[in-house]
């Protein structure tokens, strides 16, 4: 399996520093694609950006041992700045936080943000440049891996803050805080906020708006493939005209996401029209054994070549770090949009061959026909003589149809009736009107 | 006095061929039989707007002691007459001012000013006459002392005297700067200043006398030779004497000022500036001279209809090259639109300590004007004319010119200049092959200092670059006009989704029909070349919504301006005429129309045979119209009583649409493939078969939809056998056809044949379902009656059916006056309907 299809060197340029390294760590554990000392390299090298010391620290340790040696870094005396930093502004922010932790500015605190600065200022004297400083306080913890305290912050500053640009990059952090954390129903909320503050901000270009988009398709994905509610999430917000056109012009390889969000999300089959629509038009720029699966599957009909590609999608997505966990749901779905399409277009189906289409045994198959035709309700008998699966048509009855046509025309007939009523009842009352006030026609 | 003689001197050598060629062309300008150069030089006066006069007098006068002929005397008579005139005024003003008549001494000196300007010509020549230098410097001083008598007088001098006194000291002050030198050299001896003179010209006039006509000898011609051999030295010494460096710039005023005037003779202009041009020696001066000529080049070429004769067209390319090559070599200057208004404009100037020195002029004026010059040559030469190909050859020239002034624009960083430039360039490049742009390329690399241009290697890469700098400088005009190119060229070389994809989120689409004609042309253009890209690759229904606007609507030629069409309904009026000549394109630059129709034809014969066999009887079915011209020419073709044997394109299609449509993929392959334009096409045997594929698919299509009523099953097998597809593609297709519901059948599997699904309506059936239609179509046509009954909101409902009627009338006109505009404004009809077209085949993906 080649690293064609491996999508972590195209998605790090749009994740933060913070958010690459466990999909490196991913690749690493799974020894995938590429070297392990590449990729220590890699985690090192945006280590290096962090204030994380220790992390470096035990980095720099590892490539040594695996035969690197790294250029040496002043790593004490960086760590004594670090934390002098960090105590400064963590005792700056401790003003703030003691006023607004006193339970009666809880209390006092309205909706309304301005008055709330104005009611922080009078009676505690807060000015907006000590919030600024929890915003700063956020930015550095989480700069050092304290993501949870780093959400506290951030969390508390967009309370208070009006500052519509510093409050966007602070939900950014809290965003990737509560991502790192791991508490997934806060940053599920966070996605939908930042969504909509990206919707409504006003970007000095649209190329700006764009970047910011292409940033956040990337992030969400953390929150949806692991959010309960995320895969309903993901293929509502990708589906968003902004967001396709965000997918289309600068990063197709989320198709592969919104792809199997929609293959593995059962109620969404409706859906899977205007996918197809969207991977055949973009099959030009990126292509990859799940979009091509559906391409196969949808455009070609080409049953053969689907079931190729499914094998080829259950690697992909064993090496994918979003889509590793929804890998066994994928291909049972994909089976099953496999099978519902062989059964609306063929008649009489050989269950041997059917299994085998579905990379199944005969027996496996076999069960697995029956349980399509109970769930789906699929108008179908298993012939067992001859080993086949007899589909019914249903042909529409010439009496359906003249059903069909005739259904409306009453109603149609009603409408028309009561409109020439208004008409004639507006005409008369036009017509009194006219015989009570004569005059005024003549002066007008 | 050395001045004179020296730049005689030296400058003869250069100069004398010029003369000779004056010589020669005054010569045979003058019809009375002339045997001097004084009545030559009458003739000039005459044809050069009073132009010979009175500073050559005083040689005259002189070589008059030198040879004695009594021709000189002639001269002399011609030009007293102004010479006295000044003289007189000069005098009298004199007098006026010793009694302190200010007012009449204005007067006079007014006059006298105005009898120096009619001589300009010759004062040009000769410099300006001594006396004339004496008269107003000593009125300079008269006027000073009188300010100052009248100063300490106790009695002063009446008001309108004291005003005209006061104007007096304005006037000569200004006056008086144009001959800063002159007064001087009075200044420094005011006795001898008038008598000097006559003793300095004198060897002077010998010397010159020599050297052209030994000159003469060589280079002249036969007769007039002979004749004009005494004459000539004092023409010549003359001229001699008249550019030289001093007076250089005081000339180039007298041109400019001349310039546009009713009487001015532009080959004298023309003429005078090149001989400038070789006395010019600094860099300042040889652009200001340039920048003269070039103008003067161009002001030949007047009114609209008419085109630029090619040598001038030549001259001003050459003059322009060698701007820009003083402009290349001498960094210090620059020609700018808006440099600085210099006081003095005589002055020679060059850069010091760093500092550049900026002259007033318009390159990238030049530029666009012998671009469009260029064009317009293209557009009146017969483009079948060897003519035409000698004219195309100059492009390279002038593309290398583009090339050049941009190269100065980026140094001088004129935004606007640059932007313009660029999109020149584009308009020159964006149409043309690979190959064709490597050779401008390199042609235009071989033509400028490498310093400035290396050919560019990749021709898309080029394009590219260049409007990728026009997006993020230009105006939103070139910013559109650049887009489209770039779509043009990337449709032309085949990167079908690229194009599509930045016509699609440019959306210039929404927004062209507010553009001007010239740019909707272009986007036509771009259309139709982006319908042909997606041809070439084999994508059969883009291709025809990209073409179906333009080639739909039978206005082809009209939509990109490559011809007029005849057959107008509405008359149009000779100016419009005009204005849509104006816009056509250069024949090189045209789209073949016959492949163009040729192409749209084939592609509305693949997606309307199967449509139409699909719609069957259907009525409904059967309005869906895909292209109405092809659908016209099918029925007119039908009706025909005989066909004979394909002539044309348009048969060749019709023929094989006939054929497919019947399931004779075979034939309809053969007759397609017999049409000849595809030559036309680059691979156009890949063409082919790509047509031949598609016909046999689509021949299947359409073979399952007209036959499936007769069958209850098919074999696969046959299926793919009767129409030479491969078993796969065939199922495939087949499986198509079943999941969008087009065709009511299924495969079955075991046996590998397609089962048909029919349902045999009985009489009464049928009958049903025709009543259902009549039921559903009478509450339909109820429903619009009382539609076309209900007055507007708002108005009175007495007065609705009028109302309504009114409004009808209003709408035909409406349409009307739309298609009288749609085909007077040469490239907007019915481009709306086509964006849709393209716009939802392929935004239809973008939701």
């Amino acid at each position: 399996m080649s690293a064609q299809y491996d999508l972590t060197s195209k998605m790090i340029p749009f994740l933060d520093q913070h958010l690459a390294p466990p999909l490196l760590e991913f690749l690493e554990i799974n020894e995938l694609f590429y070297t392990p000392t590449s990729l220590l390299e890699a985690r090192y090298e945006l280590s290096l950006k962090t204030n994380m010391i220790d992390l470096v620290d035990k980095l720099h340790g590892e490539l040594e041992e695996a035969g690197v040696t790294p250029a040496a870094i002043e790593l004490v005396k960086k760590r004594e700045e670090i934390l002098e930093q960090l105590e400064a502004s963590q005792s700056e922010a401790r003003k703030v936080m003691d006023v607004i932790e006193n339970p009666d500015v809880i209390n006092a605190l309205r909706q309304d943000k301005l008055q709330n600065l104005q009611f922080l200022k009078d009676n505690y004297g807060m000015t907006p440049e000590m919030i600024q400083t929890l915003y700063k306080l956020g930015q550095f913890q989480y700069s050092c891996g304290n993501y949870g305290g780093a959400a506290d912050m951030l969390y508390h500053y967009r309370v208070l803050s009006t500052d519509d640009n510093l409050g966007l990059s602070a939900l950014w952090g809290k965003l990737a805080s509560e991502i790192l954390v791991g508490n997934w129903e806060v940053a599920y909320e966070a996605v939908q906020e930042l969504k909509e503050s990206i919707d409504k901000t006003h970007f000095p270009s649209p190329l700006h708006q764009l970047e910011q988009r292409t940033w956040f398709l990337h992030w969400s994905l953390f929150v949806f493939f692991n959010h309960s509610k995320g895969r309903d999430a993901v293929v509502d917000l990708f589906f968003q005209p902004a967001y396709i056109n965000t997918i289309q012009t600068s990063c197709p390889w989320i198709l592969r996401y919104l792809t199997a969000a929609v293959i593995t999300n059962k109620r969404r089959k409706t859906l899977v029209k205007d996918l197809v629509k969207i991977i055949e038009h973009e099959s030009y720029q990126y292509r990859d054994p799940v979009t091509e699966f559906v391409e196969a599957l949808y455009i070609h009909f080409d049953f053969d070549l689907a079931k190729k590609k499914l094998v080829e999608c259950e690697e992909v997505l064993e090496n994918d770090f979003f889509l590793v966990a929804v890998q066994e749901e994928f291909i049972q779905n994909a089976r099953c949009f496999i099978s519902e399409t062989y059964c609306r277009i063929h008649q009489k189906i050989d269950i041997a061959e059917l299994s085998q289409t579905l990379n199944m045994s005969k027996e496996e198959g076999e069960k697995w026909i029956v349980n399509l035709i109970r769930d789906t309700r699929v108008d179908a008998k298993i012939d067992y003589k001859e080993n086949t699966v007899l589909m019914n048509t249903n042909t529409t009855s010439v009496y359906q149809q003249i059903i069909e046509r005739t259904k409306g025309l009453s109603f149609r007939s009603q409408v028309l009736a009561t409109s020439i009523d208004k008409r004639e009842a507006a005409q008369a009352k036009a017509a009194q009107h006219e015989k009570n006030h004569p005059s005024t026609e003549v002066v007008a | 006095m050395s001045r004179f003689f020296h730049a005689g001197e030296s400058d003869s050598d250069d100069t004398e061929s010029d003369f000779s060629d004056e010589l020669s062309a005054s010569d045979s300008g003058d019809n009375s039989d002339s045997d001097s150069d004084d009545s030559g030089s009458d003739s000039d006066d005459q044809g050069a707007g009073k132009k010979a006069g009175r500073g050559r007098l005083w040689e005259g006068s002189l070589s008059d002691e030198d040879d004695d002929e009594d021709v000189v005397r002639v001269v002399r008579s011609a030009k007293d007459k102004r010479f006295e005139e000044i003289e007189q005024a000069v005098n009298t003003m004199d007098n006026k001012q010793k009694i302190n008549d200010w007012v009449a001494a204005q007067n006079e000196f007014d006059r006298a000013n105005k009898a120096l300007q009619k001589a300009v010509g010759i004062i040009a020549q000769t410099g300006t006459p001594k006396f004339y230098v004496k008269a107003v410097a000593e009125l300079e001083k008269a006027i000073q002392s009188a300010l100052d008598k009248e100063k300490s007088a106790s009695k002063k001098m009446n008001a309108s005297n004291a005003k005209a006194l006061n104007s007096m000291k304005q006037k000569v002050k200004k006056n008086n700067r144009l001959y800063e030198k002159e007064i001087q050299e009075y200044e420094k001896d005011p006795e001898n200043y008038e008598g000097e003179e006559v003793v300095e010209v004198k060897p002077k006039v010998k010397k010159a006398k020599k050297v052209v006509v030994s000159d003469s000898e060589e280079g002249e011609e036969g007769e007039g030779e002979e004749a004009d051999d005494g004459f000539t030295p004092v023409g010549a010494g003359g001229k001699t004497v008249e550019f030289t460096q001093e007076n250089l710039f005081k000339k180039l005023r007298e041109v400019a000022e001349a310039r546009g005037k009713k009487n001015t003779n532009r080959e004298e202009q023309v003429r005078i500036l090149e001989r400038l041009l070789v006395v010019a020696n600094t860099p300042y001066q040889k652009i200001r001279v340039l920048l003269g000529l070039i103008s003067t080049q161009f002001d030949f070429a007047a009114g609209l209809s008419g085109y630029m004769n090619l040598p001038l067209w030549k001259n001003a390319e050459k003059y322009l090259n060698s701007l820009l090559t003083i402009l290349e070599s001498n960094t210090g200057y620059a020609v700018k639109e808006d440099a600085p208004e210099e006081d003095d404009e005589d002055k020679d100037r060059s850069p010091e300590n760093g500092e550049t020195v900026f002259i007033q002029g318009s390159i990238v004026a030049f530029v666009d004007r012998l671009d469009d010059e260029f064009t317009k040559s293209l557009q009146n030469i017969d483009p079948h004319t060897t003519d035409y190909v000698d004219r195309l050859k100059d492009e390279v020239g002038l593309y290398s010119v583009i090339v050049r002034s941009l190269a100065y624009f980026n140094r001088l960083g004129a935004t606007d200049a640059i932007c313009r430039t660029t999109m020149r360039r584009v308009d020159h490049l964006y149409f043309k092959p690979d190959t064709v742009i490597a050779a401008v390329e390199s042609a235009t690399a071989a033509l400028v200092p490498a310093s400035i241009a290396q050919p560019a290697q990749d021709s898309s890469n080029l394009i590219h670059d260049l409007c990728v700098y026009l997006y993020k400088n230009a105006s939103s005009l070139l910013r559109t006009r650049a887009m489209l190119c770039h779509i043009y060229h990337h449709a032309l070389h085949n990167r079908f989704f690229v194009a599509r994809d930045m016509i699609l989120m440019s959306h210039l689409q929404e927004t062209i029909h507010q553009a001007d004609i010239i740019t909707q042309i272009l986007h036509n253009r771009t259309m139709v070349q982006l319908g042909l890209c997606a041809f070439r690759g084999g994508l059969i229904k883009e291709a025809q919504a990209a073409l179906q606007d333009i080639s739909g609507t039978g206005r082809v030629k009209e939509l990109l301006a490559q011809g007029l069409s005849l057959q107008r309904h509405s008359a149009v009026s000779p100016d419009q005429e005009k204005l849509e000549r104006q816009r056509q394109l250069p024949f090189h630059m045209h789209i073949n129309l016959e492949l163009l129709e040729c192409v749209y034809l084939t592609c509305s014969m693949l997606l309307e045979i199967p449509a139409m066999a699909s719609a069957g009887s259907n009525p409904d079915a059967r309005k869906r119209v895909i292209s109405k011209p092809f659908r016209r020419m099918l029925d007119y073709n039908s009706r025909q009583v005989f066909t004979g044997p394909p002539e044309n394109t348009r048969d060749h299609i019709m023929g094989a649409a006939k054929a497919l449509a019947s399931g004779e993929w075979e034939k309809s392959i053969e007759l397609i493939n017999a049409i000849k334009i595809w030559d036309l096409m680059p691979e156009s045997a890949k063409i082919k078969e790509m047509l031949g594929r598609k016909i046999q698919e689509e021949g299947l299509r359409t073979y399952l939809f007209t036959n499936a009523s007769y069958y209850a099953s098919i074999s696969l097998e046959q299926l793919a056998k009767m129409f030479d597809l491969p078993l796969a593609n065939t199922t495939s297709i087949v499986s198509k056809l079943v999941w969008n519901e087009e065709l009511s059948a299924s495969i079955d599997q075991i046996s590998n044949v397609v089962v048909l699904h029919h349902v045999q309506l009985s009489r009464l059936q049928s009958l049903a379902l025709g009543f259902a239609d009549k039921a559903s179509g009478f509450v339909e046509g109820n429903e619009k009656l009382l539609e076309s009954k209900t007055p507007q909101q708002g108005e009175r409902p007495k007065k609705g059916a009028n109302a309504s009627k009114e409004q009808g009338t209003g709408k035909q006109q409406q349409q009307q006056q739309q298609r009288t505009m749609g085909s007077r404004g040469g490239g907007r009809g019915g481009r709306n309907q086509f964006n849709n077209g393209l716009g939802n085949s392929v935004r239809g993906g973008r939701k």
